[in-house]
């Protein structure tokens, strides 16, 4: 059966339509942001701009039917941009902004383990862990992030198995394997 | 298939739907303990990439970016409404205006609507309003308990029923609201009101206020920004539920205005404590009735219903141009009233002047601070030439009313007697006092 997330196969072009996607997308979408950032008030930020801006777009980019691969291509690059904005205003980019008082205690854990994880998927090529990011958070296919990511599918496979590759030697190197 | 082939397309395992072909990887998989070692290892690292940090939205992100992305529907809403003919700034401080009411609207719905969530009043605002983009006509009928020539304000309890009548029309826009004894029509360059008992009319431009509570009923889509709006100056509380293909949105709301008198309480629906409930359909989002109860003395009354919204249907020609009888002559507006023999200070020196000029039946004495047409003029001596003098109070103020009310108490000609308030007000340009009713 499919998920709510799968049935969307058009740009919605109503409020009401917005209000289905926000709901059965809202959470991969910040978790992958909150990957790319670091932590959960910049992920939502980002998330919500990129709702609003796919509102606004709504008219022009009625024709897209990879709905979902479209949305997480435009957090992509949202927080890319972030990240560029960032770099010129300070030194280190990611800050250890928390998130809202109510999701504090969730987010510090997830933070934790996502720096051991960052760390982990920082120390391979960025173009690769942003692959195994993309598979392993939102549940979207090779064919997918290859519209995300605006790269053929052989080349996010390639990506994808290299980067797990290095990710797999490092995880041994820290003991992290059986 | 060999060991390199096999850890070449073993990625395939990692797709969201792996292809046919990969029951070959399988295959391999499961008669080399090499490559399954290696495939092994890899699904363990995926496994902790993926199970090692994962979260939600937080609980108020889908509210607030719903509110983000209405604010944007209003904005895009306003921008292209054609708003009264208002021009430049006042077109943009609707929308901002607009802006205002969903922001505001954020922090109302967890504690009225749940804290789930869903944001179903929210959508219903939001959607109503991009409902009312393809409309072209609106025709509504129904009652008011109000007295038939006067205010489209004025309610009362013990009032009856009075039918109402309102036809809206968008590009270009024009309306008409009508009761019996009173009619309304905005042909576009101006407003005229016409008194059917005095067989006069008024004419101001496109947005006057000769409607009062009505006017947000002639821009349905703003009809609960309206609502909200009002919200944020006096305590409200808002609820939703779906039914039967019906969305019944309930507004209870607190008397608008200063009660400390409470003369003008309960005297319009703005100043009595009252609940609306909207009915819009659950399809199109369109309003489909309202239903205005006040609370007073203890009872529940319904003064205003609107049972039959009609949209995009076509209006009887020449609904917009009001056809005056013969003989109907224009109410002056402050503006356009003579000067006065002498500037009048305040309120109850207004009242003073007013009920002197009254007594010595010096019509262009009251013609100074009463704006009205011949046949007023006329009707108001014969009712007050010649009267005393009894008392004029302390001026007070009351509601919402923008000027002041002044106790008095006169004897008229025939020997009966009349204790009333007097409503005066200054609040026009030229800052000059006029009666504006209450005799």
């Amino acid at each position: 059966m499919l998920t709510m997330a799968q049935q969307i196969e058009t740009w919605p072009q109503t409020v009401a339509q917005f209000e289905r996607l926000v709901e059965a997308t809202q959470d991969d979408l910040v978790n992958f942001a909150f990957h790319q950032l670091g932590n959960q008030a910049d992920a939502e930020d980002a998330v919500q701009d990129v709702y609003v801006q796919a509102y606004r777009d709504r008219v022009k980019r009625h024709h897209i039917t990879e709905v979902r691969p479209y949305l997480f291509r435009m957090v992509r690059n949202r927080c890319t941009d972030l990240h560029r904005f960032w770099q010129r205003r300070i030194a280190e980019p990611i800050t250890d902004g928390v998130a809202s008082s109510e999701d504090i205690f969730s987010s510090v854990a997830a933070r934790e383990q996502s720096q051991q994880l960052r760390r982990l998927l920082d120390s391979i090529p960025s173009r690769e862990a942003e692959v195994i990011r993309l598979r392993a958070f939102s549940e979207l296919s090779f064919a997918e992030i290859a519209i995300v990511v605006d790269r053929s599918v052989p080349t996010v496979k390639s990506r994808f198995r290299y980067g797990l590759d290095k990710l797999r030697h490092a995880l041994s190197a820290e003991g992290g394997t059986r | 298939m060999n060991c390199q082939q096999a850890t070449h397309r073993m990625t395939g395992l990692f797709d969201k739907e792996p292809t046919p072909e990969m029951d070959l990887v399988r295959e391999h998989l499961a008669n080399c303990p090499a490559c399954r070692a290696l495939f092994e290892e890899q699904q363990h690292a995926f496994e902790q990439v993926r199970q090692s940090s994962r979260v939600a939205a937080s609980h108020q992100f889908g509210a607030k970016t719903m509110n983000a992305i209405a604010n944007a529907a209003a904005l895009e809403t306003t921008s292209t409404g054609d708003f009264w003919h208002l021009q430049g700034w006042r077109r943009w401080a609707v929308a901002a205006c607009a802006t205002a009411l969903f922001v505001f609207l954020l922090p109302l719905l967890p504690l009225h609507l749940g804290g789930g969530r869903s944001t179903p009043a929210f959508s219903v605002l939001a959607q109503s309003i991009e409902a009312m983009s393809d409309i072209q006509t609106i025709h509504m009928t129904g009652r008011m308990r109000t007295l038939p020539g006067d205010n489209f304000e004025l309610i009362g309890t013990d009032y009856g029923f009075v039918p109402l009548e309102i036809w809206r029309q968008y590009n270009p826009s024009r309306w008409r609201v009508e009761k019996t004894g009173r009619a309304v029509v905005m042909d576009g360059q101006s407003s005229v009101l016409y008194i059917a008992k005095l067989n006069a009319y008024m004419k101001a431009p496109p947005q006057a206020g000769f409607v009062e509570w009505l006017r947000p009923l002639l821009n349905p889509e703003s009809i609960l920004q309206s609502e909200l709006d009002s919200a944020k100056q006096t305590p409200s509380e808002v609820t939703e539920s779906e039914a039967d293909g019906t969305i019944t949105l309930t507004v209870q709301r607190k008397a608008k205005g200063s009660f400390t008198n409470s003369w003008a309480m309960n005297k319009s629906i703005d100043e009595s404590d009252h609940t609306c409930i909207y009915k819009f359909d659950s399809a199109t989002k369109r309003l489909q009735s309202l239903q205005v109860a006040i609370h007073a003395n203890g009872q529940d009354v319904t003064v205003l219903e609107l049972n039959d919204i009609r949209y995009n249907q076509p209006l009887p020609v020449n609904i917009f141009a009001l056809q005056l009888p013969a003989g109907a002559e224009q109410i002056p507006t402050v503006e356009e009233m003579p000067p006065a023999a002498a500037p009048i200070p305040g309120p109850k020196e207004t009242a003073e002047y007013f009920f002197n000029a009254l007594a010595r039946e010096d019509m262009n004495a009251v013609r100074d601070v009463l704006p009205a047409n011949p046949l007023l003029m006329e009707l108001v001596k014969s009712k007050f030439g010649g009267l005393s003098i009894l008392s004029i109070g302390e001026p007070f103020k009351s509601g919402n009313y923008g000027g002041y009310f002044v106790p008095y108490q006169v004897r008229l000609r025939d020997g009966s007697e009349k204790s009333f308030n007097l409503a005066v007000r200054n609040d026009n340009p030229q800052k000059r006092w006029t009666v504006d009713g209450g005799f």
